[in-house]
């Protein structure tokens, strides 16, 4: 009965003063729509990197050309070449997949049309060590790749930015670097994985690319697929181990590569972007605490403009109690509509930041919107006390002459 | 049913402090139609506010049903002025954002009543001040009279055993006054117990008995 009597005096006052508690909500409106928005924004992105570690397929690993150390300084960088990635897949102790990779930018020519483009030499096996799908006609064959077959397959935006539609390219010969390959298939989509586009590529034969396009034996990285049950830990020193003694590397001396471990790599992202997430958060609560003591203001002036209402209620039977839980009720009412305002603007500025990007995908927060709406509540409970408890304790006979 | 044994009270200001009353003493019998007369300042409302359970005497004793006043604390004093007690003021003191009927009401809810008994029982009370028609009216709605009449209804509405009204015309014309004073009068033939606060006295003398105060003492108490 008291609670239906509190809630319909708070609605009721905050009703008549709609401007006033509408701009005393603002803080709260403003920090719980920081907090979703920040919330939505940073778990979508984590979401995305998530999405992007298991587009690599689940523990791939990568080796880099490093530098050789020369009493403790750094010098020449040392290259990769086509013997290491061999050495690796000769190597028996673990049933790795090595996929090298050789890649440049060429003038991509069809008809008329004509575009920059990374072109990559990669071996067969690129394609499942990365997860591509073939959505039409065929990858190249081992066979094609030892007999240098000019041959290309192309990323699933190649032919987007060529602007030719995929039937007039297929088995059709295009020119790369003025060397005329067969478009023999297309790859399905596969969105960018951190910061390259590997859609936006066209695949060719390693050997084919060593010996007609590029013409060197050097190549740009290594990408290993580390089978089920074995732990990137061990598969990483069993490169080093290889990779050192391919390279000459004597005991106490430095690795002249890199070996980056991108599941490693993507955690930090995540953890990174975690942080800043929680960061953003926590400067919008202090936002909401401020807000806080705006609430408590106006509920101090709230109840010295009801003193004689309040006087009213005391005479006619509210006990203290009665009186303190309909000013914290309404103090809590105040700040939840801020919330949930709040809470929808925030959502509304996470979706419109999610329908802008294209990487980062909406996920309705519904933990945070919750959790926001509590939190607000308990701000609301907080400051509302203080002004509560002086409403619950004036003098019913002096509150009721008060002008 | 009231007992009043030598009650002094005194407010502090700091260095000065008031003495609004000097020792009163009087009892008031169930039934009775009491009127309190003085001149402005003499400590009639001081008087009313402890009789009322609103305040607390400085010093003496107050048994109101034969409980001692002094001793209660804050939650059995609102209990006490929720269910014992009826209060109706010179300025009516109807909140002004709610019906007549949610104002009558207001008593109920902190005595926790189911709602349809709050209402059921708020519209019996507005019935009998006359004011059937006028129980969706809010009080910017309603003339003076009727504000009064409304305030009346709420104070009846927990059937309390005494009614407590401090200067009930003093806002309203000759006319409507007289139309409360009526009503006051039926209640009291019915057996309700009325204490007013009053400066006229065509009025007091239409009640049983008149206490005369004069600076916080009591000057005369006679029978009309
Ligand atoms: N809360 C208070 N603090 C200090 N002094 C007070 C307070 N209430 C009343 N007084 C003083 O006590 C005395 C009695 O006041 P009270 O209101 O009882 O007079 P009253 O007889 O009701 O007068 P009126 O006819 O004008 O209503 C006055 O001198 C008044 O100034
Ligand atoms: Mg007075």
């Amino acid at each position: 009965m008291i609670i239906e009597e509190s809630v319909n005096s708070a609605l009721d006052s905050i009703k008549t003063n709609l401007l006033r508690s509408l701009l005393t909500a603002l803080a709260i409106i403003i920090g719980t729509a920081a907090v979703i928005a920040m919330v939505g924004i940073g778990t979508g992105a984590q979401q995305a990197i998530e999405d992007s570690i298991s587009s690599l397929g689940a523990k791939t690993v990568s080796v880099f050309p490093g530098q050789k150390k020369k009493r403790g300084i750094r010098s020449s960088w040392v290259a990769l070449w086509l013997n290491d990635a061999e050495a690796l897949s000769k190597d028996s102790e673990i049933a790795w997949r090595i996929s090298p990779e050789m890649h440049g930018n060429k003038q991509v020519k069809f008809g008329d049309k004509n575009a920059n483009f990374s072109v990559n030499g990669v071996q067969p096996n690129f394609f499942s060590v990365n997860s591509f799908i073939l959505t039409k006609g065929k990858l190249f064959s081992e066979n094609d790749n030892f007999s240098r077959k000019r041959v290309a397959v192309l990323g699933n935006a190649v032919q987007e930015e060529l602007k030719i539609p995929e039937e007039m390219l297929l088995n059709k010969e295009i020119q790369i670097g003025g060397i005329s390959f067969k478009v023999i298939g297309f790859l399905g989509e596969k969105g960018s994985g951190g910061w390259e586009n590997t859609d936006e590529k066209i695949y060719i034969p390693m050997m084919t690319a060593s010996t007609r396009v590029y013409g060197r034996k050097w190549i740009n990285t290594v990408r290993i697929q580390i089978p089920e049950g074995t732990s990137i830990n061990k598969a990483m020193m069993s490169i080093e181990r290889v990779l050192r003694r391919e390279h000459d590397i004597g005991p106490g001396e430095d690795n002249d590569f890199r070996i980056i471990d991108w599941s490693q790599i993507q955690q930090i992202q995540k953890d990174a972007t975690a942080i800043f997430t929680t960061l953003i958060a926590g400067i919008a609560g202090i936002s909401l605490l401020v807000g806080g003591i705006g609430v408590m203001n106006i509920m101090l002036v709230s109840v010295t403009e009801r003193t004689k209402e309040i006087g009213l209620r005391k005479a006619l039977g509210a006990t203290p109690r009665a009186i303190l839980f309909q000013f914290i009720i309404e103090a809590i009412i105040l700040c939840m509509i801020g919330g949930i305002i709040g809470a929808l603007l925030g959502t509304f500025l996470y979706f419109l930041a999610a329908s802008f990007s294209e990487q980062l995908p909406f996920v309705l927060p519904i933990l945070a919107i919750f959790g926001s709406i509590t939190f607000s509540a308990c701000v609301g409970l907080f400051f509302g006390i203080w002004p509560a408890k002086r409403a619950a304790r004036l003098d019913p006979a002096v509150a009721l002459q008060y002008e | 049913m009231i007992n009043v044994d030598s009650v002094h009270k005194s407010y502090d200001l700091g260095e000065t402090s008031v003495h609004a009353l000097r020792g009163v003493t009087f009892s008031i019998e169930k039934g009775e139609f009491v009127s309190i007369m003085g001149p402005s300042g003499s400590g009639k409302s001081t008087l009313m506010n402890i009789i009322g359970c609103l305040d607390t005497p400085s010093e003496g004793t107050y048994f109101l049903n034969q409980r001692n006043v002094g001793q209660l604390d804050e939650e059995q004093l609102a209990g006490i002025r929720n269910k014992e007690i009826g209060f109706i003021f010179q300025q009516f003191h109807l909140l002004p954002r709610s019906t007549a009927l949610e104002n009558v009401a207001l008593p109920l809810k902190y005595a926790s009543v189911q709602r349809t008994e709050q209402l059921s029982r708020a519209e019996e009370v507005l019935n009998k001040v006359g004011l059937s028609d006028r129980l969706s009216h809010k009080p910017t709605e309603l003339s003076g009279g009727e504000q009064q009449r409304v305030a009346i209804a709420r104070a009846l509405v927990n059937s309390p055993s005494i009614l407590f009204a401090d200067e009930p015309t003093g806002n309203l014309d000759s006319k409507t006054g007289s139309e409360v004073l009526e009503i006051f009068k039926e209640l009291n033939e019915k057996g309700q117990t009325i204490v007013v606060i009053t400066h006229e006295r065509d009025i007091a003398k239409q009640s049983h008995r008149t206490i005369t105060i004069k600076d916080g003492e009591i000057e005369s108490d006679s029978m009309n």
